[in-house]
């Protein structure tokens, strides 16, 4: 089950750890605080501090250490949990001990550490903590009784004798090692359920992830064939309908022209169509450093021309922080090219594309804002999703692959980035890109 | 540029090697085909073409590629100009035309996507023939 761990998930969850000793020393201080100025209960609280000081010094090693060793995480992880947990014992039992002892309620707090075990530990180990927090327990209260080590009264909070009152202390023993062993019983087994479950998702997630992968292959794989066809149809149309080979009466043109144009589009659906299944099949796009700001001026001048015919403004900002980023510059140039020809198709005359580009230290975001037709609302979260399309780009265009964003979608993912669009009916959209550098 | 050109069709689909063949005879060019990257080879040398048109026919593993690299590397035929057919990018993901400047991995002087236009064809083949 352990092997199911992620080193992230173990890193992250020893990093929790480190997290909940700060409030237990933030809380220890307070306490020893409000107990010796504020309820005026005589602890000793020279020593209560110090061990809380040492708690924050030891924490801090903790953290210094785990982070150096994040390279042999998840081997080591165990074996810090263990370590730690062991240490927070014999700490908790220390601070108990300088406060009263068995009188001290602060004693069930050895719970939140069974608790803790149970979910960074497995089952045995969990029990190992609960017997060493019960033998380090049944030693405190045992040689505070035999009067080998002093025992701290909480003089005004509990009568002064308990700590000498045999049955007193039984009881209270029977009750705590029951509580403790009860509580790594409970706890083991709903982490061990949630364990259970999370591997069957794991599962579950990896075959359909295999489905998904064997049918873009056929995908693939059909689509080529088909276009290996209507590549030879087309190279044989064209030559007649180009006069090549002798010139065709009107009735003969037309009828070959139609078929041409049915075959070019259709070319154009299985491109892109083979486009977005090859990106999600290959293992890898090849990645390189180059100069966005010039990506993106040859982007816009694929489309100049067509904004230019139906006199839309197109304008772009790109913040001086921006110059080399990482990724494959052919499939951004595209992408970025194939949203603003989306955005030029989709804006009535006369109106504005702006292309913004903004630095955010480790990524860069561009907005791609345009006062076109816009998005209706409900259909926003499915523009992305293969041959999805707009009901109103629908209107506009009958033909259209509804492949575009989900290619655009397919390249973002390759880099690490997101992408998302906001879009007000009517008023226009935006698309919202985010890529590392 | 002499039309009396000689051109060379290597490609596994016997109608788009039909159709070029129309159109470039078109111009009159002489037209040789070859189905198979061996029998294009052996025409290569016997026939010494003044430029191959060469599909990639990923079909049977690019064997395009190893073609052009026979053609490159033949002391008889390395100054052929190579004019190759192809659309790799959709199958293998990489940038085809960053590729067909490095010689080391892919000797073609062009390329282009199929399916062709006719002008495009006879615009692309009189550059490469004019250029050698």
């Amino acid at each position: 089950m352990e092997s199911l761990n992620s080193r992230e998930g173990l890193f992250e969850r020893i990093h929790w750890l480190i997290k909940l000793r700060w409030i237990a020393v933030t809380g220890v201080f307070l306490s020893v605080f409000i107990a010796v100025n504020v309820l005026k209960i005589p602890v000793p609280d020279i020593p209560l501090y110090a061990i809380a000081l040492i708690l924050g010094i030891y924490n801090l090693t903790s953290l210094v250490y785990v982070n150096r060793s994040r390279a042999n995480f998840p081997a080591l992880a165990n074996r810090i949990a263990n370590t730690q947990i062991a240490i927070d014992l014999f700490i908790l039992a220390s601070l108990v001990h300088f406060s009263g002892g068995i009188e001290n309620p602060f004693i069930f707090y050895f719970i939140f550490h069974m608790i803790i075990a149970s979910i960074l530990l497995s089952r045995r180990a969990s029990f190992l903590q609960a017997t060493f927090a019960v033998i380090l327990f049944s030693m405190m209260v045992a040689l505070e009784y035999l009067g080998i080590l002093p025992h701290y009264c909480l003089v005004g909070f509990v009568s002064s004798d308990l700590h000498n009152n045999a049955i007193h202390i039984s009881g209270i023993a029977f009750v705590f090692v029951s509580t403790l062993y009860i509580a790594v019983y409970m706890a083991t087994s709903i982490s061990r359920r949630l364990r259970e479950r999370e591997a069957s998702l794991k599962e579950a997630n990896a075959l359909l992830k295999q489905k998904d992968r064997i049918k873009s292959e056929y995908v693939l794989r059909v689509t080529h064939d088909i276009k290996e066809h209507l590549a030879a149809i087309q190279s044989c149309i064209e030559p007649v309908t180009g006069g090549i080979v002798g010139s065709l009466n009107e009735k003969q043109m037309n009828l070959l022209q139609r078929a041409d144009e049915r075959a070019g589009k259709l070319m154009f659906f299985v491109k892109a169509l083979l486009e977005v299944t090859s990106i999600k099949l290959s293992k890898e796009i090849r990645m390189g450093h180059f100069d966005f700001s010039d990506m993106l001026k040859d982007a816009i001048h694929t489309i100049a021309r067509k904004a230019g015919n139906k006199n839309i403004f197109l304008s772009s900002t790109v913040e001086p922080g921006i110059q080399k980023i990482r990724g494959a510059r052919e499939y951004i140039q595209e992408l970025i090219s194939n949203l603003l020809a989306n955005s030029v198709k989709y804006t009535p005359r006369n109106g504005k594309v702006d292309i913004d580009v903004i630095d955010k230290g480790n990524s860069i975001l561009i907005q791609i804002k345009d006062t076109g037709i816009g998005i209706p609302g409900e259909e926003l979260s499915k523009v992305f999703d293969e041959f999805y399309r707009a009901s109103n780009a629908r209107e506009i265009e009958k033909d259209g692959t509804g492949l575009g964003l989900s290619i655009a979608k397919q390249v973002v993912a390759r880099h690490n980035g997101k992408i998302w669009v906001e879009s007000v009916q009517g008023k226009g959209t935006t698309f919202f890109i985010m890529l590392p550098k | 540029m002499s039309n009396k050109s000689k051109i060379l069709i290597i490609d596994d689909d016997p109608d788009i090697s039909e159709a070029m063949k129309v159109v470039l005879e078109s111009k009159q060019y002489q037209v040789a085909t070859a189905k198979t990257g061996e029998q294009g080879l052996k025409k290569v040398k016997q026939e010494k073409p003044d430029l191959v048109i060469l599909d990639v026919m990923m079909e049977t593993q690019g064997k395009g590629f190893d073609v052009a690299r026979a053609i490159k590397g033949d002391e008889d035929t390395k100054d052929t100009p190579i004019l190759m057919l192809t659309a790799v990018k959709e199958k293998t993901g990489l940038d085809f035309k960053k590729e067909a400047g490095d010689d080391a991995w892919l000797p073609v002087d062009a390329y282009l996507d199929k399916p062709l236009k006719p002008e495009e064809l006879i615009s692309k083949v009189g550059l490469l023939l004019g250029k050698s």
